[in-house]
């Protein structure tokens, strides 16, 4: 895959540029699990966006396909509003999800969405009235989800890359060319930030980059037309992030949580034990364990090639038969 | 081994948390939904089978954050 290709050796070859720029402009984050507490750069969305932006107006020229277009402007708006937090500094946190619904309009605007999922076992559904309000919904649900599991070197990357391995799965047996292409396109950006993101980071995705591949992942599930598999193999991300809101009780920003999930001692992290900590995934890998950050990363990877598993199973015997 | 511990049990749970979503989705197939379509036609049982679905739902992601904790403060940080 030519598109492909592309967006792979434009993330290599752009990132060290991006990380140039952004300790330059200043957009740069403490990395806090690391005892000399570094300060790398937030740009690494930039990188992401830039690959897959070359790549996709490539695919438009090649194959004169205007849902690229459309698939490409939600992540855009997405990526956008991830860029002006990391720029600006933190928004505020009922306004993030407030905004990101702005990313659906491309798709409702064009209609490019079939309001008729098939749900397992209740068969193709008919939600005419309510699908346009699912779909606007599912990008800060997507965007917030990714964004909750962004807290280590290394693991957006590793967590995301086994949604679009399923993403591409289930294209090549339904013989769906679009979104085979687009997510192979997603999984060549995400596998060429990886030298730069692993432990230990040089770049971070920053929420540009974490904003902008869930806003792809929610385009790609309402496109793909995949959205059952979609929720199955974002049950780790989509767990973390409902968690935290619910442990927290409600929408608040980091700030606002006096107590951490996981502490960091002697280079490992390890689970708070106070009960008004909030729940998340690290957490409960850690609970009662000393846990490198690399391994951590891993884990958090493998889990999500699990529920991708999970989602291409699903997808297999309880949704094929309805397609 | 800890850490290998943690780590199926979060498998585990993921696992149920997926069977359980298929389990309401049979039950919804099987019961409540005929039994919505024979009751009442075309709108009203519409509605009543969205209603039916989002309320399901609800009672899942609630199902689910329960068991979560119950497996955090029980199970995984249980000395």
């Amino acid at each position: 895959m030519l598109e492909a290709l592309v967006s792979f050796l434009t993330v290599i070859a752009v990132t060290p540029l991006m990380i140039r720029l952004g300790r330059r402009a200043g957009i740069v984050g403490v990395d806090v699990h690391k005892s000399s507490k570094p300060v790398i750069p937030k740009t690494g969305g930039l990188a992401l966006i830039l690959g897959s932006l070359i790549a996709l107006l490539i695919h438009v020229l090649l194959n004169h396909d205007s849902l690229s277009l459309i698939f490409l402007s939600t992540g855009l708006i997405a990526g956008f509003i991830g860029f002006l937090e990391d720029f600006r500094g933190e928004m505020n946190p009922k306004l993030k999800p407030t905004l990101l619904l702005l990313a659906s309009i491309p798709i409702l605007v064009t209609g490019s969405y079939v309001p008729r999922p098939v749900i397992p076992f209740i068969g193709r559904t008919r939600l005419y009235k309510i699908y346009p309000i699912l779909v606007a919904l599912a990008y800060p649900v997507a965007c917030n989800a990714v964004n909750s599991v962004d807290v280590l070197n290394g693991s957006m990357i590793y967590t995301s890359i086994p949604f679009f391995a399923m993403s591409s799965i289930i294209a090549y047996y339904r013989g769906d060319s679009f979104t085979l292409t687009t997510s192979l396109i997603c999984i060549s950006i995400l596998v060429a930030l990886i030298p730069y993101n692993r432990y230990p980071a040089k770049i971070f995705p920053g929420n540009s980059g974490s904003l902008f591949i869930g806003g792809l992942m929610a385009s790609t599930a309402i496109l793909g037309r995949i959205e059952v598999a979609a929720i199955i193999a974002l049950l780790p991300q989509i767990m973390n992030e409902m968690h935290v809101i619910f442990s927290i009780g409600g929408i608040k920003s980091a700030k606002q949580v006096k107590s951490r999930p996981v502490e960091f001692v002697d280079g490992f992290l390890t689970a708070s034990k106070d009960r008004d900590a909030p729940i998340t995934l690290v957490r409960l890998l850690s609970a009662g364990a000393r846990v490198g950050e690399r391994t951590m990363a891993y884990m958090m990877g493998v889990l999500a090639a699990f529920t991708s598993i999970l989602a291409i199973l699903t997808d297999l015997f309880l949704v094929e038969a309805w397609v | 081994m800890k850490l290998l511990r943690n780590f199926v049990a979060v498998l585990g749970l993921l696992a149920i948390v997926w069977a359980t979503f298929l389990l309401v989705s049979y039950i919804l197939a099987s019961t409540l939904f005929p039994a919505i379509e024979q009751a009442s036609q075309n709108i009203l049982a519409s509605i009543l089978r969205v209603i039916a679905g989002l309320a399901t739902f609800t009672a899942w992601v609630l199902i689910w954050y329960t068991l979560t904790k119950i497996w955090l403060y029980e199970v995984l940080l249980r000395e």
